[in-house]
């Protein structure tokens, strides 16, 4: 190796250092856990074991189909809310255009606590400021964290508030690199705005929407936050239990690592899959 | 096909007015070019008749019907930007019938219109390109042969050209003068560029600050300018601009004085009575100088830069007194740098023009 090299390599070996210890050897170790029966002492290898409890237990399969649900609801609903808050923000008729832009992506900003506490409140059965409008138009009111249905669609709605802000900033972003002539040349081809937005604007935004659509997917399947505190822990009786959130159970409260291990291999592998199949199936015609 | 009338057209955008009452008559067929240096509001104007810029007062008419409330898409009109605008997402053959299946068009006119358009504009073998796949030049086609199929009566161009490299900007510069001649559609174009002006325009209008200078054929422009903005604008390299005294003055015409080593007294037929002592601006185009000795009177300059191009020689001078020149002289071909040159002036051949740059006559 030519010494300028070596130099450079020493130069970069502290953060090599700190990048394998702390970035690569977590990964390969968490997945060698994956294999290891953590429930005895010393812990043994034992590939079957965590794998083999994965694909027969109950629990695994309710927290993957409570994911998969928000998933397919909430990551679709937000992008389009999102998509739509862009293209209004967007508009050159909105006056104080910053302040809706900052009020729109400040839900991001707030404490993640702060906001389940705030959450728990507007929707509680009692008293909440949720239950009294349902009620107010004469409607009963919802039991949002004993009813396992509700609870879900409290935790969709908490998740959409906290991200369609962001995501549409980011589109937005993606609005405005489109050119403006290419609308007026729209206009005078007697284009109408609805046709512009579903063939101009609309194709244009693919990649941005999909580069959202895959954050969303990955922050979707590690979703923790909003079940943990807002819906105490995933209840009613695991009805919001996430894989996050069973990852969380096994690893910290039952301090089965091996198992955990296996559940954050699952988490990343089907938030690659599903990236993938996104990626795939609105990929650009050759 | 159809002509085109401005009548007092203004735009003001709050308290500023960028077009300040601007009269013009375009007549079917005719290829005019709103030409003038960068901000003097030609685009505007261009945007004002597309319907893109809303009018604040005044009337614009398009084959005789006032649009000035219609939509853009009703005012039978095509517009070629200066970015092109074409769809990124879409094929050359999508990007042309793209408006025409938005409304339904028959498939088979679609069909046949973007076959013509492609046919005069000769893209048939880039149909299934998308626009990044495309040349400048080649995008520039597709920009026009979508307006092409929109078959309008009045063809809009937004400074098309600026965007090329030189070469190209030529090649297009002429396949849009025979485009004119093939479809015999009345023509507006924007540009800044007076070379463009004068090779394709029936007419010129020259604009500055929002106003309409002059309106001509572009060698009208070039032989009587009106004011020394425009006699300034039109002719490349542009016109010099002498400051001079008037020494004396009668009815056959001005007599007047440069500061000069040795001195220039040049009579010019100027009718108008000017007091003696009055300051004046004589221009000269660079090709209008004679050789010494040719002319009215001699001009003796101090040669700063000689740049020869083979067929001609473009010398940068200045006077005794310190004025900047350029002069065209083919057959100073070896003139150098720091050289004395005598040239000689032609009273034909000058221009005079007030303090104000009124042209003097």
């Amino acid at each position: 190796m030519p010494s300028r090299n070596r130099v450079a390599y020493a130069f970069l070996a502290p953060y090599l250092l700190i990048f394998a210890t702390f970035w690569v050897w977590p990964i390969i170790s968490s997945f060698l856990l994956s294999f290891q029966n953590t429930r005895v002492n010393p812990w043994r290898f034992q590939p079957s074991l965590n794998w083999g409890r994965l694909v027969a237990d109950p629990a695994f399969y309710n927290a993957l189909y409570n994911t998969l649900i928000i998933l397919v609801i909430q990551v679709p609903v937000m992008i389009a809310l999102a998509t739509v808050m862009a293209v209004l923000l967007n508009s050159p008729l909105l006056k104080a255009r910053p302040l809706y832009r900052f009020a729109f992506f400040a839900p991001v900003v707030v404490g993640e606590v702060a906001y389940a506490a705030v959450f728990r409140l507007m929707f509680s059965a009692d008293f909440g400021i949720i239950n009294k409008l349902i009620t107010s138009i004469g409607f009963a009111p919802v039991s949002w964290f004993d009813n396992a249905t509700a609870a879900m669609i409290l935790i969709i709605i908490a998740v959409t508030w906290r991200w369609a802000g962001y995501n549409a900033i980011i589109i937005l972003a993606g609005l405005q690199s489109i050119p403006g002539d290419v609308y007026e040349a729209a206009t005078l081809d007697r284009v109408s705005k609805r046709q512009q937005f579903l063939h101009i604007t609309l194709p244009l935004l693919k990649p941005i929407i999909l580069f959202c659509a895959v954050l969303s997917v990955i922050g979707t399947m590690q979703l923790f936050t909003e079940p943990f505190l807002i819906t105490n822990r995933g209840g009613p009786g695991g009805g919001t239990e996430t894989l996050g959130l069973l990852l969380y159970r096994q690893g910290f409260t039952s301090l089965n690592f091996g198992y955990a291990s296996a559940i954050a291999y699952t988490i990343a592998a089907l938030a690659i899959a599903i990236s993938l199949l996104n990626l795939w199936v609105a990929r650009e015609p050759k | 096909m159809a002509g085109l009338s401005l009548k007092n057209v203004t735009k003001r955008y709050g308290m500023l007015e960028v077009i300040h009452g601007a009269n013009l008559e375009i007549a079917d067929g005719e290829f005019v070019v709103f030409v003038g240096p960068s901000g003097c509001g030609k685009s505007t104007l261009l945007r004002m008749i597309a319907g893109l810029e809303d009018i604040v007062e005044g009337e614009i008419r398009i084959g005789g019907k006032v649009v000035n409330d219609a939509e853009p898409s009703d005012r039978g009109i095509a517009m070629v930007f200066q970015s092109y605008a074409l769809y990124p997402h879409m094929t050359v053959g999508e990007n042309l019938s793209f408006g025409l299946r938005m409304n339904g068009n028959p498939r088979v006119d679609t069909e046949r219109r973007v076959r013509r358009a492609a046919e005069i504009l000769q893209i048939n073998e880039l149909m299934q390109r998308r626009p990044k796949q495309l040349s400048g030049g080649q995008r520039q086609r597709v920009a026009i042969g979508r307006a092409i199929v929109r078959e309008p009566q009045v063809f809009l161009f937004d400074e098309p050209l600026s965007n090329l490299d030189a070469e190209l900007r030529v090649q297009m510069r002429v396949e849009i003068s025979r485009l004119h001649k093939q479809l015999g559609t009345t023509m507006v174009y924007v540009t800044h560029d007076q070379t463009e002006a004068m090779t394709l325009a029936d007419k010129i209008v020259v604009l500055r600050a929002g106003k309409i200078e002059q309106v001509g054929a572009p060698l009208d422009l070039y032989d009587d300018p009106a004011n020394r903005f425009v006699a300034g604008f039109v002719g490349s390299p542009k016109m010099n601009f002498l400051e001079t005294k008037v020494t004396s003055s009668d009815a056959t015409g001005v007599s007047v004085s440069l500061d000069c080593e040795p001195a220039v007294r040049l009579s010019l037929p100027v009718k108008t009575p000017i007091a003696e002592g009055t300051a004046v601006t004589l221009g000269v185009r660079p090709e209008h100088f004679l050789t010494a000795g040719s002319g009215d009177a001699d001009l003796t300059v101090h040669v700063d830069v000689a740049e020869h191009l083979g067929n001609t020689s473009y010398v940068h001078a200045s006077t005794a007194g310190g004025e900047q020149l350029i002069i065209e002289r083919p057959e100073s071909r070896t003139v150098a740098n720091r050289d004395q040159l005598t040239v000689a002036l032609s009273a034909r051949r000058t221009f005079l023009f007030d303090s104000q740059g009124n042209r003097l006559r």
